[in-house]
């Protein structure tokens, strides 16, 4: 570690460079599983706050909650319970004169269910009656109010903002949370034998008894969001390539370095300096670039947290960025290993002449 | 005695056809005290020497012995520890780390061999004897040619070893710095007690020689103490 510092020390531009470019790459990933996460978590924020643990759908709505609808007929034998809640999902578009419009997700709810009983309420109260709604915090971001009175669609019937809650959007959609009744109203189903969208529970095994519905795992509903794998998988894709990217660019630095420096350690290595000793050397270099790399990285990604907009979706996940740090110096070690093993095996020899 | 002795070395590169003999039967000793300078032109072989008396390569046949032992028997590691022991190196280029100041390369050598070295008084003696003292916050760029390789040999003395090993110590210097060296080299023999084993094609370094060898073609053999102020073996 010393000959390592006192070379980084020695050499500043040099390796300030080095470092720029792993802060830049430090600061992308951040930044890019920031948004993943964000965006991640604005397609799932309302059913993680359910803390459901199964959903049960109509078999042939291919595990999406906009196309599923379950009927009176396929529910009698359902056996709900306080574990149990019916969820009437639709798309809608809200609007109120001198607001933005929000396109939005409706979620039908009853009152005496875990969902309705569990919603957490920021500011107003919860829905008492079909005309009254509780919106995501997204509608008092975009200028309205409790009091308001907002149309869905092209519904001519009005409903009451009675509340706000937070941290409540499905599918990247804020939700407004209402009564079933409202939700038939919407879909168009009054007086029809809809019954609701889906079933949630908080039991892994539940079993809705019957043959057209279908009981899924929740992280396995979550990945068959519409989108929601896509987006992953491409943040995620980006992500390792830019880890690949870090690997490529310390191996080939520290690389091109250590042959420039090859006569140098081949006259250490001639005095009898142990090849360990020099290994370490190059191991240590890379783990200290790294580290600062990600260190001030991190700081950067920590000052644009602050700066950013309102509205960019993005959450830091403090364990995950923790992985990726972790991630980034392995990829450090493994890309001073090239180095390493042209040191270790420098024959002191060639500098000599013989 | 001798601190160091070659034993019927021979050295062999590459096979069949293309096989050479670079070294035929050398014998050779150095005790402690004793100014050894092996001088040979450019391909004869005395880098080959050097780097087989210092246990940086295994001769094809015959023995290396170092205070005692013969170095055949030593492994790496053990041969790496016997360089940084008992055998300093005084190489013609590259011999200090650049982005170490003087004094820092004793300090890396301290880190690497905590015990064993010279002290803090014995070094400052050295550096005070080599006249070096006012350059220990200098890098080795900032050094002339003269002044990187009395900094080399204080670092190669400094972990105390018993027999140095110097390769071509006076390249690129003018004659007033060989003779500078030469006496520095003869002085280091004497006065610090240690075998002394400079290999070269520069025959002013012979003034100072207790035992002169020539190296030609790979064969080692005793040249006359004469004094050549020429240059013989330009390369």
């Amino acid at each position: 570690m010393y000959l390592a510092l006192k070379e980084i020390f020695h050499e500043k531009l040099r390796y300030s460079l080095i470092i720029a470019m792993i802060v830049l790459i430090t600061y992308l990933i951040f930044i890019l599983s920031g948004l993943s996460t964000g965006l991640a978590g604005e397609n799932t924020q309302a059913i993680d706050s359910w803390g459901a643990k199964s959903m049960v759908l109509n078999k042939d709505a291919n595990v999406n909650l906009n196309q599923s609808l379950i009927t009176d007929r396929q529910a009698e034998d359902a056996n709900l319970t306080n574990r149990e809640a019916v969820i009437g999902q639709a798309p809608v578009v809200a609007k109120h004169q001198g607001s933005p419009k929000e396109s939005s997700s409706f979620v039908g709810i009853k009152n005496d269910q875990f969902i309705a009983k569990n919603l957490k309420i920021a500011s107003g109260h919860k829905v008492h009656n079909n005309r009254q709604v509780v919106v995501d915090d997204q509608f008092k971001s975009d200028g309205y109010r409790i009091g308001d009175k907002i149309q869905l669609n092209s519904l001519s019937d009005k409903y009451q903002i009675v509340g706000f809650t937070k941290d409540a959007k499905l599918n990247v959609a804020p939700v407004i949370y209402g009564t079933l009744s409202a939700w038939k109203q919407l879909r168009g189903m009054e007086n029809t034998n809809a019954f609701g969208s889906a079933i949630a529970s908080k039991n892994v095994n539940y079993n809705a008894n019957n043959s057209q519905l279908k009981k899924y795992s929740i992280a396995y509903f979550i990945s068959k969001l519409p989108g929601y794998s896509a987006q992953n998988t491409t943040f995620d894709f980006m992500i390792g390539f830019l880890m690949i990217i870090s690997l490529i660019i310390i191996a080939v630095f520290l690389y091109i370095l250590t042959v420039q420096a090859l006569p140098t350690y081949a006259v250490l290595r001639a005095q009898g300096i142990p090849a360990a000793a020099l290994v370490r050397t190059i191991m240590g270099q890379s783990l200290i670039l790294m580290a600062a790399g990600i260190i001030i990285g991190a700081a950067l990604t920590l000052l644009t947290s602050r700066m950013i907009p309102i509205g960019v979706p993005i959450a830091f996940n403090v364990p995950m960025l923790s992985m990726i740090s972790v991630g980034l110096l392995f990829m450090g070690v493994v890309g001073a290993a090239i180095p390493a093993r042209k040191i270790a095996t420098v024959d002191p020899v060639q500098v000599i002449g013989g | 005695m001798s601190v160091i002795e070659l034993k019927n070395i021979n050295k062999y590169f590459g096979t069949g056809t293309a096989k050479v003999h670079v070294l035929h039967d050398i014998n050779f000793s150095a005790a402690k005290g004793d100014l050894i300078v092996v001088v040979g032109p450019s391909g004869s072989g005395k880098s080959t020497f050097l780097t087989i008396a210092g246990g940086l390569q295994t001769p094809s046949s015959g023995e290396v012995i170092v205070e005692g032992k013969p170095v055949s028997e030593l492994n790496k590691k053990q041969r790496d520890k016997l360089r940084l022991n008992q055998v300093g190196f005084v190489l013609q280029s590259y011999s200090l780390v650049p982005y170490l100041r003087v004094k820092e390369q004793f300090e890396f050598v301290r880190k690497i061999k905590p015990n064993g070295n010279l002290g803090h008084e014995e070094l400052e003696n050295l550096l005070n004897e080599l006249g070096i003292e006012s350059l220990v916050n200098k890098y080795p760029g900032q050094l002339s040619g003269g002044q990187t390789q009395r900094v080399a040999i204080a670092r190669a003395l400094y972990a105390n070893p018993e027999i140095v090993l110097a390769d071509e110590p006076t390249a690129a210097l003018d004659s007033a710095r060989v003779i500078e060296v030469g006496k520095m080299f003869k002085e280091l023999a004497e006065r610090h007690n240690k075998a002394v084993v400079i290999v070269t094609h520069d025959t002013r370094l012979m003034d100072f020689a207790d035992q002169t060898y020539e190296i030609l073609d790979g064969r080692m053999s005793v040249r006359k103490p004469t004094h050549i102020t020429n240059n013989q073996f330009e390369s």
